[in-house]
């Protein structure tokens, strides 16, 4: 299987691993991921219907409301939160959204467009101490 | 890693008690995560406290532990103390999900009432003043240039940044308490001068006069904002919008996409020219914002079918004085429809003039509420129950956010300007 090495600037320490999710477009705040399921509900979302639990979001940076991190922070306190973050450039919403659920981030990305090399479905490691990311394709 | 000054630094440590080290340890991970060198002072805040519907997520009565676990997210079992907001800060609420002494008149519960003055009570000992506004500036909390303010009202960040070139993020619900809590924000994005140049100019080349024209185009340009950190600059045509066009045309604008700025030539802080705005800087793009882009988005907010109403909203954002004048012009002598709930929202300030000079009275007397602090979307819970077959309001925003919810239980959606909808709470009817 293919690895693919990254490195972005650490954006929230410790090691976190799971299956990406990737976003290209963001996820909106308001009716963006549902508070009680932590499914993507988004209407017309490439990602809709998938669970955000356990999984690396691989996003740009947020999109629409104020309350961007308060929903995927209620999502998180009723047990459905991402294991960690990829921010392609990071953004005041994901930086109060990183701190809010408190799992490993990785942002600011130089000379590489992230949305190329991690595609959804990949498995990805990263590490929030050192910024690296480890990429194995599916 | 941020670099902390000393006073920081101690409060960091917990000299100040641990619900301002909570506070500030998060407002570091907030600046470690964006990457900002050092922290800044903020002096302003609007907060979205009381009793939100979205607090529910914590299975608990007690106000500390709802607050530890959703505004300070302390994921452990440790429940913070309330304890003082920081001194430097000037804290007030933000609209909340009841009017602050009426809910029979709003549909809402006497449990929900209770308890939304019940949290209100508690922070306003902690230090956070009874507002209930989501147009603060209306009532004298205004960010001056260069003051670094937090808000949760999207309108609002946008309307203290670019009408007083004032500086705010959007930080939302967390991140704003935290920092009215340790008085501190990351020193990042809009707080830094050198950032706040306009990055894409906007031809306004659409019908634009009128405070509708103004709505509209503010959800217009966002639906056109797709490249993210935007900060437009509008130029075009048209004459210089006055308050009620520009709180309008912000309150759409942010419900439609994440701008935080947004430089209008002529009108706003920064921009007495274009080439201010731009700061020397090229504009990665010029969006056409014409006629059609304009019809757009005026038919995806509003039902083309006529229906009765049951529920008439006016007053998102809150309205001013002048507004609520116009309304009781409107409804001198009139009455509303039996089985029509028009309800007019504002803030205390706004709601005591109109006492003062007769146009409260003259609204109840048709039947209509003015009412305080919320408005039906931000309470709501049972808000929307009374509407059987058909809604009306004469924001954007409202229009907009309820649209899928309304439609999905067989009931129209109507969006159109203040006369349009006054008539239809008095026909009980919305004709299109």
């Amino acid at each position: 299987m293919e690895v693919i090495k990254l490195k972005a600037r650490p954006a929230y320490p410790g090691k976190a691993a799971g299956e990406a999710i990737v976003c290209p477009h963001s996820i909106q705040g308001w009716a963006g991921v549902s508070d009680e399921t932590g499914i993507i509900i988004e209407v017309g979302h490439p990602e809709q219907g998938k669970c955000i639990k356990g999984k690396i979001l691989v996003m740009p940076y947020g999109k629409g409301s104020t309350g961007w991190s308060g929903h995927f922070h209620s999502a998180a306190v009723a047990g459905f939160s991402p294991a960690g973050w990829v921010f392609s450039n990071i953004d005041s919403r994901c930086g109060v959204a990183t701190a809010a659920l408190e799992v490993p981030a990785v942002a600011d990305f130089k000379d590489v467009d992230v949305f190329e090399v991690i595609k959804t479905g990949d498995w990805v490691e990263i590490d929030g101490d050192t910024g690296e990311v480890t990429i194995t394709k599916k | 890693m941020v670099k902390l000054t000393d006073y920081e630094q101690r409060m960091l440590n917990g000299e100040m008690g641990e619900f301002k080290q909570r506070a500030i340890k998060k407002i570091v991970e907030y600046a470690n995560a964006l990457g900002a060198e050092e922290l800044c002072t903020v002096t302003k805040a609007t907060l979205f406290f009381g009793y939100q519907p979205y607090l529910d997520a914590v299975k608990s009565d007690d106000y500390d532990e709802i607050f530890s676990r959703m505004l300070l997210c302390e994921h452990s079992d440790k429940i913070y103390k309330m304890d003082k907001f920081s001194d430097e800060c000037f804290a007030q609420t933000c609209a909340g999900p009841c009017d602050h002494f009426r809910y029979k008149e709003i549909n809402l519960s006497k449990e929900v009432f209770d308890k939304n003055r019940k949290f209100l009570d508690i922070t306003k000992e902690a230090g956070v003043s009874i507002a209930g506004s989501c147009t603060p500036y209306l009532s004298g909390w205004i960010p001056l240039r260069g003051e670094h303010f937090v808000s949760t009202e999207s309108s609002n960040i946008l309307f203290g940044n670019s009408v007083y070139g004032a500086c705010a993020n959007a930080d939302g619900l967390e991140a704003s308490a935290w920092s009215a809590i340790c008085g501190r924000t990351p020193l990042w994005g809009n707080h830094i001068i050198e950032n706040r140049y306009a990055t894409h100019v906007i031809d306004v080349q659409c019908r634009i006069e009128t405070p509708l024209d103004w709505d509209i185009l503010g959800h217009a340009l966002g639906r056109l904002l797709t490249d993210g950190n935007e900060r437009p600059v509008l130029i075009g045509n048209f004459n210089r919008p006055d308050l009620t066009r520009l709180k309008k045309f912000f309150t759409a604008l942010a419900t439609t996409s994440g701008c935080e700025l947004c430089h209008i030539v002529g009108s706003t802080a920064e921009a007495p020219t274009l080439e201010a705005a731009l700061a020397g800087h090229q504009p990665k793009r010029t969006i056409v914002i014409d006629q059609a882009e304009y019809d757009k988005s005026y038919n995806s907010v509003t039902d083309h079918e006529s229906a009765d109403v049951q529920l008439v909203a006016l007053g998102c954002p809150h309205y001013s004085l002048e507004e609520i004048r116009n309304v009781a012009m409107m409804l001198k002598g009139k009455k509303v429809a039996p089985g029509v709930s028009l309800q007019i929202w504002t803030d205390f300030t706004m709601q005591h003039l109109a006492e003062v000079n007769g146009y409260a009275q003259i609204i109840e007397e048709a039947g209509a509420v003015l009412l305080n602090s919320g408005c039906p979307m931000v309470c709501g819970r049972t808000a929307y129950d009374i509407v059987t077959s058909g809604f009306a309001t004469d924001a954007a925003k409202q229009a907009h956010y309820v649209h899928t919810d309304l439609n999905e239980k067989n009931c129209k959606v109507f969006y159109g300007t203040t006369e349009k909808c006054i008539e239809a709470a008095l026909k009980g009817r919305w004709e299109v």
